[in-house]
């Protein structure tokens, strides 16, 4: 498959496959549905030549899967079958299998955001949805905050600048820190409030609030085996879902 | 007429005063009109029930007439009036949509809202970039824009929604010198080949010296006089009003006070030199 | 239906990605910076729900997760994007609260003051109490919590009591208490709608330094869903109080032009206030 073919696919497409691989990874109990989705996103990765960044970006659970793997296997509640006993640790077979199925659950999560993010341009996705029928206000909404957060983390970095000058800063001891945090929140709440009033004139002055649905600039190419690959993606993973807090898989690993 | 505030009052949300008392102001179309007062006198309250966003974005409760271009403002959708009037305000900051990704897109934002026809909306936005001279900032984020550079692009977004009165609230105090010149003379030619109407609120006496036909002191809520342009700014009680006298009228007064009277080529001259 | 197209007016629409924004962003410093076990990641939920009600504040909630969850560059190190239910139940309860005139200030002295007071005090004790003196939750034997919890319960609801007191004195304003209350009651629903989602998808842990609870309290005899939701119980009701006094405390600064232009602005001032 060659590099670009999964990035030129639509982005509806891709939202959906991310969807059905996050229920899937998330919400079927067992190590299929996880693994499945593992092997899909590498697979994936690896043909769009992703799969180096792909990686680093996963890697940043690994506190969490450590703290997984630690607690489960060590202090897993009910569990009867320790591994070895190391002076006052037993660590379980039980312990290790569940904390093993979460470490795989969180990966194959994981992978299915960063698949979506290093695949596809906010804007697009946004965009392609608004053709389909989401709202000009949501649409709004994700776009400004897409463009608010740099925005909102650089004044948090001022106020923080002007706060270190009166010794309210956010590194050192604990104390001063936790001093630190809640100053910033305060001027950082309010700077961003003063705007909202202007922006709002500025929207109603460009005639936001019109009815009916915003021209297209931009229709992103789909064909008609995608929609069949959508559908059967969501509902797929849905059924899967279901079925599984039915307790109908419980013979599937 | 392309605005008309007849016997207009108005107070704001949750306040207990009026900010305005019995406005009447008329700005005809292919006209400017500059709007000139000290600080917190109700220039950018009337500019906002001007727009017609006072009452209907903002709030608050109105007296009298307000007519947009034919359009009575306390009947009509924020949508309606944004499409015979636009306005821009100080900050250009805030009035950029925040979601563009181009300044090409950020001024089709308003033809987009109306649902407009892809051609039409490529239509206005082209028209929109050659009237200010910034074709070449189309494909820049707006968000890396200089304030002046920022300021034409909000212009241009309202343009495209080609409105037969533009209101523009202090729109070169964040602008340098060259800034200042363009929007001025993209205002004039607005004037001159789409017969716009303009109310302008300026403090640089200067520039509605040269772009403006009339000019109205403002003062507490309350029009204090309103007339053309050379007399209002050549009066001396001015000055009791917070409005500096542009440098014409200051180099007049300066060399009347120093005896010497100006015949009407050194008028001529001396608005040459404080061009 | 009006009611809900007037909770997403053209001015709710602009707060609601400045709101999702400063969530992110406090959220992500909180995170980076301090080890304790605070989040600060609901505060524009909480304002969202005070300012233009319980559907927009749920709206404001869910979209900060998915949207942190999805970001690019800060998304995919995090795993909150599950907790969007819980962020959602936040910004519900929020909006309730406002709608109840809970962040309304109400300036007291004196004996009123400290009747207040004295409700605050008393309402999570008598809540603690019957809990306490139940021994499903209790007795070790049967999944509850070891016999410390019990103690650690108690020095959590004094040092509450306390700053609750204190805010109100300080202030004047016998708002605090109830602030403080909704904030308690606002965290308790948040840890108990979160301890399933951390105990099935997660392992019962969240990747932070209070999963030291969740190991003590497993020790101690905890099963996983107890044990997340001991966790919860002991982050989510301090971080939610203190970001409701916040979102108070931030309402009180606005000026009543501000506030009578949302929604909920009506609810938030009185005829005295100026």
């Amino acid at each position: 498959m060659p590099t670009g073919a999964y990035r030129r696919l639509n982005p509806a497409t891709k939202l959906a496959l991310a969807l059905a691989e996050a229920v899937l990874a998330l919400g079927v109990r067992g190590w299929s549905g996880p693994l499945v989705v593992i092997a899909v996103c590498v697979g994936v990765t690896i043909a769009a030549r992703i799969a180096r960044r792909s990686v680093l970006l996963v890697l940043a659970s690994i506190p969490l899967l450590v703290s997984i793997i630690l607690v489960n296997t060590f202090l897993y509640p009910g569990a009867t079958d320790p591994i070895v006993q190391l002076g006052p640790f037993r660590p379980t077979w039980t312990g290790l299998a569940a904390a093993l199925q979460a470490t795989l659950r969180v990966v194959a999560f994981g992978f299915s955001v960063v698949v979506l993010i290093l695949t596809t341009e906010p804007d697009h996705l946004i965009a392609d949805l608004e053709r389909r029928g989401l709202g000009r206000r949501a649409a709004f909404v994700v776009g400004a905050t897409l463009r608010a957060i740099p925005r909102t983390t650089q004044r948090a970095a001022q106020i923080t600048e002007a706060q270190r000058a009166r010794a309210l800063d956010t590194e050192g001891r604990l104390w001063r820190r936790v001093r630190g945090i809640l100053p910033l929140a305060g001027p950082l709440v309010f700077g961003a409030l003063t705007d909202v009033e202007e922006q709002t004139m500025a929207l109603e002055a460009r005639a936001f609030s019109a009815p009916g649905r915003r021209t297209v600039l931009r229709v992103f190419p789909d064909s008609a085996t995608q929609r069949v690959v959508r559908w059967a993606a969501l509902l797929g993973a849905l059924a899967l879902l279901a079925s599984s807090i039915a307790g109908v898989l419980e013979a599937i690993p | 007429m392309s605005l008309v505030l007849a016997g207009v009052r108005y107070r704001y949300a949750g306040s207990r005063t009026d900010a305005l008392d019995r406005i009447d102001l008329a700005v005809p179309s292919g006209s400017v009109t500059g709007l000139v007062g000290p600080n917190e006198a109700g220039k950018s309250t009337i500019c906002l029930v001007a727009a017609g966003l006072a009452p209907a974005t903002i709030g608050g409760r109105l007296e009298g007439v307000v007519s947009i271009d034919g359009l009575e403002s306390s009947s009509a959708r924020p949508h309606e009036l944004a499409q015979r009037c636009g306005i821009l305000f100080q900050n250009p900051a805030t009035q950029l949509s925040g979601t563009a990704p181009t300044v090409w897109e950020e001024v089709a934002f308003g033809p987009r809202n109306l649902a407009l026809p892809v051609d039409d909306v490529v239509d206005r936005v082209t028209d929109a970039l050659a009237a200010l001279g910034i074709e070449s900032l189309a494909e820049r984020d707006p968000t890396r824009l200089s304030g002046g550079q920022a300021q034409l692009v909000a212009l241009a977004g309202i343009l495209a929604l080609r409105p037969a009165l533009v209101i523009l609230d202090e729109p070169t105090s964040q602008l340098d010198p060259q800034g200042t010149r363009m929007v001025g003379e993209a205002l004039r030619r607005l004037v001159r080949e789409n017969r716009t109407a303009i109310l302008v609120v300026e403090h640089k006496t200067a520039l509605l010296d040269q772009l403006a036909d009339r000019v109205a002191v403002v003062d507490q809520g309350r029009l204090i006089r309103e007339g053309p342009t050379d007399e209002v700014l050549s009066d001396p009680a001015l000055s009791e009003h917070g409005v500096e006298p542009p440098p014409r009228v200051r180099v007049r007064s300066a060399l009347a006070g120093a005896g010497l009277r100006t015949p009407r080529e050194a008028d001529v001259l001396i608005a040459e030199l404080t061009r | 239906m009006a009611w809900l197209s007037r909770q997403f007016s053209t001015r709710v629409i602009v707060l609601i990605p400045i709101a999702i924004a400063i969530n992110i962003v406090l959220g992500f410093t909180v995170q980076k910076v301090l080890n304790l076990p605070i989040y600060l990641d609901s505060i524009g939920t909480i304002l969202v729900g005070v300012l233009a009600g319980p559907i927009a504040g749920a709206v404001t909630g869910a979209a900060s997760n998915l949207i942190w969850q999805y970001a690019p560059v800060i998304g995919p190190g995090s795993n909150i994007g599950p907790f969007a239910i819980t962020a959602a139940v936040i910004g519900l309860l929020a909006g309730l609260w406002g709608q109840l005139g809970v962040y309304k200030s109400r300036p007291a002295q004196g004996v009123r003051l400290w009747l207040a007071i004295a409700i605050g005090v008393a309402a999570p004790a008598l809540l603690i109490l019957p809990i306490i003196n139940n021994p499903a939750y209790t007795d070790p034997n049967v999944g509850g919590y070891p016999s410390w919890v019990y103690w650690a319960a108690v020095l959590i609801a004094a040092m509450f009591a306390l700053v609750l007191a204190a805010v109100a004195y300080v202030r004047r304003d016998s708002a605090a208490v109830w602030v403080a209350l909704a904030g308690a009651a606002t965290g308790i629903v948040a840890a108990v709608v979160s301890a399933p989602i951390a105990a099935i998808v997660y392992g019962g842990v969240m990747g932070s330094g209070t999963d030291l609870l969740v190991a003590a309290l497993r020790q101690g005899g905890s099963d996983v869903y107890h044990a997340s939701l001991g966790q919860g119980l002991f982050s989510d009701p301090i971080d939610k109080t203190i970001t409701s006094f916040v979102v108070f405390l931030v309402v009180l600064g606005l000026s009543r032009r501000f506030l009578a232009r949302f929604p909920m602005g009506e609810r938030l001032t009185d005829t005295a206030s100026a």
